[in-house]
């Protein structure tokens, strides 16, 4: 899955953005989308493909937005507003929760999004 | 040649234009030629903090539209000498000027003026573009509360896209109990998101809202904290090094005699 994503990211059409987005700000791309910087609450992300933040997800990511299940999102800290992948939408649950302090990728397992640690190759 | 400042936030009701007098009077106070411009026009308020309400007889708009010579509308103020203020209308709206004549606006004002301290409106309309239009430095106003925060990283996004880079943060109204008891967003956390440089902290005193309706900056007041915040933000703004003022409780002298017993 890992080796599949990577692969796939430096092979096809990827988006580089080299800054935090704001609220108010939206990237919309028809491939992968790697972001060198924030997500901010207000601001999205709309990609094709996989979608990458170096950095904390405060806003919304929609990775494969036009239906691909196995798109993924990535990203330093996931603390996001909403997160989509393909047709699915989920957010966090209601109340405070701490924000985990290590990398993290959202993917659909069996119909449902899900949210885990993320494993560098080795 | 001068300087032009922009004070804005997004939202409204954090700050702005007792930040605008604050900086003004405290850049005054420290020598400089000041002019402050008013860009509210239709809910003009600069004119009023600065108790200078009933002296305006032209306004932004009669600038602009060549009424009127651009000294005329010039209000000089009670206490400096080199304090200015060009007040808006407040029978006209927003669009009564373009981004354009501002833009010529301010260029003419930096060539006789130190600094020109441009007030922007709430919003992110054509008052906003107005406000922005001359200016070379912004700063960004907030309050530790999560819309203000919100508000004021969408402006950052859009000072940015028409330019202007690096603005500088002033944090309006903290209070260091709350955010000791965790009840109130900190600096840090704000600085988190908004990922810009601090100019400084403006503790919540609640000397401003008497300075405000007296029409005295509370930079003038040396017993003020948000008064002495002031003054330390204009210091900064004149490129001197000054560290953020130690806003915790103080605590009183009986806790501080326990505290030295205890140690000893």
């Amino acid at each position: 899955m890992e080796k599949n994503m990577l692969d796939e990211v430096i092979k096809e059409d990827t988006l580089l953005v080299q800054k935090t987005l704001r609220s108010g700000q939206s990237i919309k791309h028809s491939g992968n989308v790697v972001v060198l910087g924030d997500v901010n609450p207000g601001a999205e992300v709309i990609a094709g493909g996989h979608v990458i933040v170096l950095g904390t997800v405060r806003g919304v990511v929609h990775a494969g937005a036009v239906g691909d299940m196995t798109a993924t999102i990535t990203a330093f800290y996931l603390n996001p507003t909403q997160l989509r992948i393909a047709n699915l939408i989920s957010r966090p649950p209601d109340g405070d929760r701490p924000c985990p302090d290590h990398p993290e990728t959202a993917r659909i397992a069996d119909g449902n999004l899900i949210i885990e640690k993320y494993q560098p190759l080795k | 040649m001068g300087e032009v400042l922009v004070i804005t936030s997004g939202k409204g009701g954090v700050g702005k234009t007792t930040t605008t007098a604050n900086i003004g009077a405290g850049l005054a106070m420290s020598g400089k030629k000041v002019v402050l411009v008013d860009t509210d026009i239709g809910l003009r308020n600069l004119d009023v903090v600065m108790g200078l309400e009933n002296r305006i007889v032209y306004d932004i708009v009669d600038v602009v539209r060549e009424q009127c010579r651009l000294k005329q509308a010039l209000i000089k103020d009670k206490r400096f000498d080199g304090l200015f203020l060009l007040p808006a209308a407040q029978t006209k709206d927003k669009t009564a000027v373009s981004e354009e004549q501002m833009r010529k606006l301010c260029f003419d004002l930096k060539e006789e003026f130190d600094f020109v301290v441009v007030d922007c409106p709430a919003g992110i309309e054509q008052g906003f573009k107005n406000a922005v239009a001359g200016a070379e430095r912004a700063i960004v106003v907030t309050t530790p509360e999560v819309s203000a925060v919100r508000d004021a990283d969408r402006i950052i996004g859009l000072l940015e896209a028409t330019g202007l880079k690096d603005p500088k943060l002033v944090i309006n109204r903290i209070k260091p109990q709350m955010v000791k008891k965790g009840d109130m967003m900190s600096i840090e956390d704000m600085i988190d998101i908004l990922a810009v440089d601090l100019l400084g902290v403006v503790p919540d005193d609640e000397f401003i809202i008497v300075s405000t309706n007296k029409g005295e900056p509370a930079v003038l007041d040396k017993n003020s904290l948000a008064g002495v915040a002031f003054r330390n933000i204009t210091k900064r703004i004149l490129g001197e090094e000054v560290p953020l003022l130690n806003l915790e409780p103080t605590t009183s002298w009986f806790e501080k005699l326990k505290r030295f017993v205890t140690r000893s």
